[in-house]
C-alpha cells in the first residue's frame, strides 16, 4: 500500500509538468540559493520573481505565461553542472539568467551552456575571465568585470598628476582582481608603482605591511579592501603613523564608516573610484517603489537592480525572437538590451511587448544602467570619482 | 521532456557519476579494505584537479605553467603528485588511530585548501584556471562531446576497478584486511602494519587525484568552488557507505545511486507550487536529507556488502 501510494505521488509529480500549458515559456534561473552565499539569495530571488511577475500581469511572454524554472548551484562547480545540465536537457529553456558566483558561472558555461547553444546572462559575476572565454557569443553579463573599474581607477590617479603610487589589495577575487589590473595599466601609461603588498582580511594591525609599503618614497597608497575590515584598519594606522598621506581608494572603501574611523580631516585629499549609475536614474526609482510594494521593503539589498534587469531582459530576447528557439536568442538580446532603438524601462512589459509585436526595436535601460553590450558581451557601466564631503561622499566626475 | 534532452541529461549524470565512483574506489581502498578513515577527500580532489589543469592548460602569465601536455599526462600528473602528497600525509600522521587520523585529515584537506586559494602564483587563486582542455577534443563537438567524454572517463573507471578488484585478492589486500580487522594479529603475524597502512593511503589518494583531474576537464574551468567538502568529502562517503564499504562493485552502485537522488530530486521539487518556488531548493535539500538516512537506515552494511574472496589453496599441498 505506502508503494503504491509512493507511486501514485511520484506519478502525479512527473505529470505536473503537463499541467504547464503548451502555450507557457520556461525562464532558466541558475542561482547559487544554498551555499556560501545564501544569505544574499532571498531579495535577490525576488527580484527575479518580480520581473516574472509583471510580465505575466502584463500580457505574458509568447502567447502563454512566463515560468520561472530555478537551477540551484549549491555554490559548487559540481553542483551548477548538474543544475544547468538539468534547465538545458530536462527543462528545456530557451534562455539562461545565472548565475551568481563566477566561479559557478563559468563552469556551468564551459561545461554546458556553451556546448548546448544556450544564451547566459548573469547579473552579478564579475571575474576577468569571463571576457576572454571562447563562448560563441553566448555568455554575458550586466555588471562590469572588476578590471573594469581598475583600469579606470589608473586613469584618474594619473589624471591628478600622480605618477608614483604604492598599492595594497585584499586577497580574495574582489581584491586581486582590481589591484592587478589597476597595476598593469597605470604601469601601462606611465605611472610607477614603487611597492605592493597583498594583504589578508581580518587582521589587527597592517603595520609590517605598510612598512614595506612606505619604501620607494610613493606620493599615495592605493587600497583596495572594504571599509569595515582590512582598507578602514590600513588607513587608520597609515595616518596614525604618519606613513602616507594622501589614500585613494575604490568602492569597498566608499564608505561612510571610513569617514567615521579615520576624520574627514585626513581624508580631504583622498578620492574614491565607485560604480555608478548615469546621473539620476529614474529607472531605479520606478523598480524600487514597485519592489517594496511588493515585499514590503529590500529593494535597496545588493544586486536586486541587476537581477531584476538580467531576468526582464531575459524575456524581452525571448519574445523579441517570437519562439524558444535558442540560436536566435544572442542576437536578440543584443538588440533589445542596445541602443538604438524605443527606450524600454523597468516594468513596461506592455509597451515593450506592443512595439516588438509592431517590429520595432526597442532599447532596454534597467534599473542598474543603460547595458551596451560589446563584442565580449560585457558591459561597461559608470565609474564615478568620489571625494568627501562632510561625513559622506560627493561625486565629481562620471568616466565612462 | 524530449528524448534527446533526457539522454542528455543521463549522460551528464553518468559522467557525475563515473567521477564520484572513482572517488569512492579511492576511498574504499582506504577505509574499505585498510581501515584508514580519510576524512580529507576534498584536498586530495583539488591537488590532483590543479595538477591536472595546470599541466594540459596553455602557458598564462596567471598562474604557473601551463605546461601543455597532453590530457593523459595531465592525469598521470594528477595522480603522482596527489599519490606524493597522500604519502607525505600518511608519513606523518598514519600513527593516529582512526578517529584522530579522522581530524588530521580533515585538517589537512583545510591547509590544501587555503594553499589553493592564497599562492595565487601557482593556481591563479580565487579567480581559476580557465581553457582546461578535454581528451580527444577534436572528435565531437558541441553536446555530443559529453559522449566522448562519458567513454573516456568510464574507459578508466573500469581499469580502476579492475585495479582495485586485483588488489582485493591479492596478498597485499589479505594482509590490509587483516590489519583492518584486527591490528595486534597481523603485527604478531610479522606484518609490518605501519607501512601497508601508509600504502593503501597513497594509493587511494592518487586514485582521488585522478577523479579530481577529470572533473577539472569536464568543467574545462577550474576555481576553489570545485572543491567544497560538502559535495567532495561527505557525499562520497556516503555513497561508499551505502553501497558497500569493502566492495568495490558497491562503490560503484553507491556512487551511482546517490548522485543520481543527488540529482533527480531538484526536477521534483521544481514542480512544487508556485507560492514555494523560492524555498524549492532549500525544500530539496531537506529531501536529499532524508532520502540519504533512508538509505543509511535500510541498508546497513550497504546496497552490496562485502564478501570475502573464496580461499584458494595452492595444487601442490
Amino acid at each position: 500500500m505506502r508503494k503504491l501510494t509512493t507511486m501514485i505521488a511520484t506519478a502525479a509529480l512527473l505529470a505536473s509538468t503537463a499541467l504547464v500549458s503548451a502555450a507557457d515559456t520556461k525562464v532558466g534561473i541558475l542561482m547559487d540559493i544554498t551555499g556560501p552565499i545564501a544569505n544574499f539569495i532571498p531579495p535577490i530571488q525576488n527580484a527575479a520573481n518580480l520581473a516574472v511577475k509583471q510580465v505575466n500581469a502584463q500580457g505574458g511572454l509568447l502567447d502563454g505565461s512566463a515560468i520561472a524554472v530555478y537551477g540551484d548551484t549549491t555554490g559548487t562547480s559540481q553542483g551548477a553542472v548538474d543544475a544547468a545540465q538539468k534547465l538545458v536537457n530536462i527543462e528545456n529553456v530557451p534562455f539562461v539568467m545565472g548565475a551568481l558566483m563566477s566561479g559557478t558561472t563559468i563552469a556551468a558555461a564551459e561545461a554546458v551552456f556553451i556546448p548546448a547553444g544556450v544564451v547566459q546572462l548573469s547579473p552579478t559575476a564579475t571575474s576577468p575571465a569571463m571576457t576572454d572565454l571562447k563562448d560563441n557569443d553566448l555568455v554575458y553579463r550586466i555588471v562590469p568585470s572588476d578590471n573594469y573599474q581598475g583600469e579606470i581607477l589608473a586613469k584618474m590617479v594619473l589624471a591628478e598628476g600622480i605618477k608614483k603610487v604604492a598599492v595594497t589589495f585584499v586577497n580574495n577575487d574582489y581584491g586581486v582582481g582590481i589591484g592587478n589590473t589597476f597595476i598593469d595599466a597605470y604601469k601601462a601609461a606611465g605611472g610607477e608603482v614603487v611597492a605592493q603588498a597583498k594583504h589578508e582580511e581580518k587582521k589587527d594591525s597592517y603595520r609590517s605591511e605598510l612598512a614595506s609599503l612606505t619604501k620607494g618614497g610613493a606620493e599615495a597608497l592605493v587600497v583596495v579592501a572594504y571599509a569595515g575590515d582590512s582598507g578602514g584598519k590600513i588607513v587608520k594606522q597609515a595616518a596614525e603613523g604618519g606613513l602616507f598621506s594622501r589614500f585613494i581608494g575604490t568602492d569597498g572603501l566608499r564608505d561612510d564608516l571610513l569617514i567615521k574611523n579615520v576624520g574627514a580631516e585626513i581624508l580631504k585629499t583622498s578620492f574614491f573610484s565607485s560604480p555608478t549609475s548615469p546621473g539620476d536614474n529614474p529607472a531605479q526609482g520606478i523598480l524600487h517603489k514597485a519592489f517594496n510594494a511588493e515585499y514590503g521593503g529590500g529593494a535597496d539589498k545588493a544586486f536586486v537592480d541587476q537581477t531584476y534587469d538580467a531576468t526582464f531582459l531575459t524575456m524581452l530576447a525571448i519574445e523579441k525572437v517570437g519562439s524558444a528557439d535558442r540560436s536566435k536568442m544572442a542576437i536578440a538580446l543584443r538588440d533589445v538590451a542596445t541602443a538604438p532603438g524605443i527606450k524600454v524601462g523597468p516594468g513596461e512589459w506592455k509597451k515593450a511587448k506592443a512595439l516588438l509585436s509592431e517590429g520595432k526595436d526597442i532599447d532596454y535601460d534597467g534599473a542598474g544602467g543603460a547595458y551596451e553590450f560589446d563584442a565580449n558581451g560585457d558591459v561597461s557601466g559608470f565609474i564615478g570619482k568620489f571625494v568627501v564631503d562632510g561625513d559622506s561622499y560627493k561625486q565629481t566626475e562620471i568616466v565612462e | 521532456m524530449e528524448l534527446t534532452g533526457l539522454f542528455f541529461y543521463l549522460v551528464s549524470i553518468l559522467i557525475a557519476g563515473g567521477i564520484y565512483s572513482l572517488l569512492c574506489l579511492g576511498l574504499n581502498i582506504q577505509w574499505g579494505m585498510g581501515g584508514v578513515f580519510n576524512a580529507g577527500i576534498a584536498g586530495f580532489f583539488a591537488t590532483g584537479a590543479y595538477a591536472s589543469a595546470i599541466l594540459t592548460t596553455s602557458t598564462s602569465a596567471k598562474h604557473i605553467g601551463g605546461f601543455d601536455l597532453p590530457v593523459l599526462a595531465g592525469l598521470l600528473g594528477a595522480g603522482i603528485i596527489s599519490g606524493c602528497v597522500g604519502w607525505a600525509v600518511a608519513k606523518i600522521c598514519i600513527r593516529l588511530k582512526s578517529d584522530y587520523l579522522a581530524m588530521a585529515s580533515i585538517g589537512i584537506a583545510e591547509i590544501l585548501r587555503l594553499v589553493i586559494v592564497n599562492e595565487s602564483w601557482l593556481t591563479n587563486g580565487s579567480l581559476g584556471l580557465s581553457g582546461v582542455p578535454r581528451p580527444f577534443a577534436g572528435l565531437a563537438s558541441g553536446r555530443t562531446a559529453d559522449i566522448v567524454f562519458l567513454v573516456f572517463i568510464w574507459v578508466i573507471v573500469i581499469a580502476v576497478f579492475f585495479f582495485s578488484q586485483r588488489l582485493y585478492d591479492s596478498p597485499w589486500g589479505r594482509s590490509l584486511r587483516a590489519i583492518r580487522d584486527n591490528e595486534q594479529s597481523a603485527s604478531a603475524a610479522g606484518k609490518d602494519v605501519e607501512k601497508f597502512r601508509i600504502q593503501t593511503f597513497a594509493i587511494g589518494c592518487a586514485i582521488m587525484g585522478i577523479a579530481g583531474g577529470l572533473s577539472a576537464h569536464y568543467f574545462r574551468f577550474l576555481s576553489p568552488s570545485a572543491t567544497d567538502p560538502l559535495l567532495v568529502t561527505f557525499l562520497v562517503w556516503v555513497m561508499l557507505i551505502a553501497g558497500g564499504s569493502g566492495n568495490n562493485r558497491g562503490a560503484i552502485v553507491g556512487a551511482l545511486s546517490i548522485w543520481f537522488l543527488w540529482s533527480v530530486t531538484e526536477i521534483f521539487t521544481n514542480r512544487l507550487p508556485p507560492e514555494w518556488i523560492t524555498r524549492s531548493s532549500f525544500v530539496r535539500m531537506l529531501l536529499v536529507g532524508l532520502l540519504l538516512q533512508y538509505v543509511l537506515q535500510r541498508f546497513r552494511a550497504g546496497i552490496i556488502p562485502e564478501k570475502a574472496p573464496k580461499l584458494r589453496y595452492s595444487e601442490e599441498e
